[in-house]
């Protein structure tokens, strides 16, 4: 029973913790307004696993059927996806543009 | 002979382009996919730390290596110097490059609380240009002589340098 990667723990349980990520993930999204793209984006994504993760309760199928590597690195990647989504709640990237480059920044050939 | 033109790739950047491009439209200025399929994002300063961590830690952009950190110097622009960022995602096996501009004088966000690969490449970027990045851990010289005055990779700096050997 190894995860065959460096650092990565065996993962006892891992539908419930993917279950609690899942549901903080959503939480934090209501917090962001609903006509930003990240959140129609991240919510779509969030809810596809989601459902893949309640329905299927065999780990090794689950694992083929998300398509992403082990559960463990399922799991990782759920943590940055939480991590990312409070950040973007003070950020804010969905407002419109800071300010408009100089108008000779990016041409190429100068 | 010419390499064959890969339409399906080039597509499916463009689309990862548009659509990077439509979840952050306060930092990113332009997208742009090169002829030989390289994806590149053109960033305004402010957005270098937001657009960095959404690359690493999104689902559908899990750009975990830093291949890269550089930068260009055009001195005929504004802000004449170019930060280059190139990006690897392993998931994905796909690559992206990031570009922000800046002057002599503005200082810009470290990457280092992103990626820990940018600490030297940040270090050598202000030894070489004098891009000065605020919040770096350790930001002093690394490839120039102890008391070396100057950074060579400027395009004002002479070849042979100003000290005669």
């Amino acid at each position: 029973q190894t995860t065959g990667l460096v650092g990565l723990a065996v993962a006892e349980n891992p539908h419930e913790r993917l279950r609690i990520l899942y549901t903080k993930i959503l939480s934090v999204l209501q917090n962001i307004p609903k006509d930003a793209a990240y959140r129609k984006y991240t919510e779509q994504i969030v809810n596809e696993r989601f459902d893949l993760v309640k329905k299927e309760t065999d780990v090794q199928k689950l694992q083929d059927k998300l398509n992403s590597g082990q559960i463990e690195e399922v799991i990782v990647q759920a943590e940055n996806e939480l991590s990312l989504a409070r950040k973007m709640i003070q950020w804010k990237p969905w407002e419109p543009l800071v300010e408009e480059p100089p108008s000779d920044q990016w041409r190429w050939p100068i | 002979t010419v390499r064959p033109k890969n339409e399906v790739e080039q597509k499916q950047l463009c689309a990862f382009g548009e659509y990077v491009a439509e979840i952050m439209p306060k930092y990113i200025q332009q997208v742009q996919v090169t002829c030989f399929n390289e994806l590149e994002l053109l960033i305004h300063p402010d957005g270098i730390i937001p657009v960095l961590t959404f690359l690493r830690d999104h689902t559908n952009a899990q750009f975990k290596s830093l291949a890269d950190l550089t930068a260009v110097d055009v001195p005929s622009r504004q802000y004449r110097f170019e930060i280059v960022y190139n990006l690897l995602s392993l998931r994905f096996n796909s690559r992206i490059r990031v570009k922000t501009y800046t002057d002599e004088l503005t200082p810009v966000d470290s990457a280092v609380s992103v990626h820990k690969a940018a600490n030297w490449y940040e270090r050598e970027v202000w030894d070489m240009y004098g891009v000065f990045f605020a919040n770096h851990p350790d930001l002093r010289r690394i490839l120039t002589d102890y008391g070396f005055e100057g950074h060579p990779f400027r395009k004002d700096f002479p070849l042979s340098g100003y000290v005669e050997v």
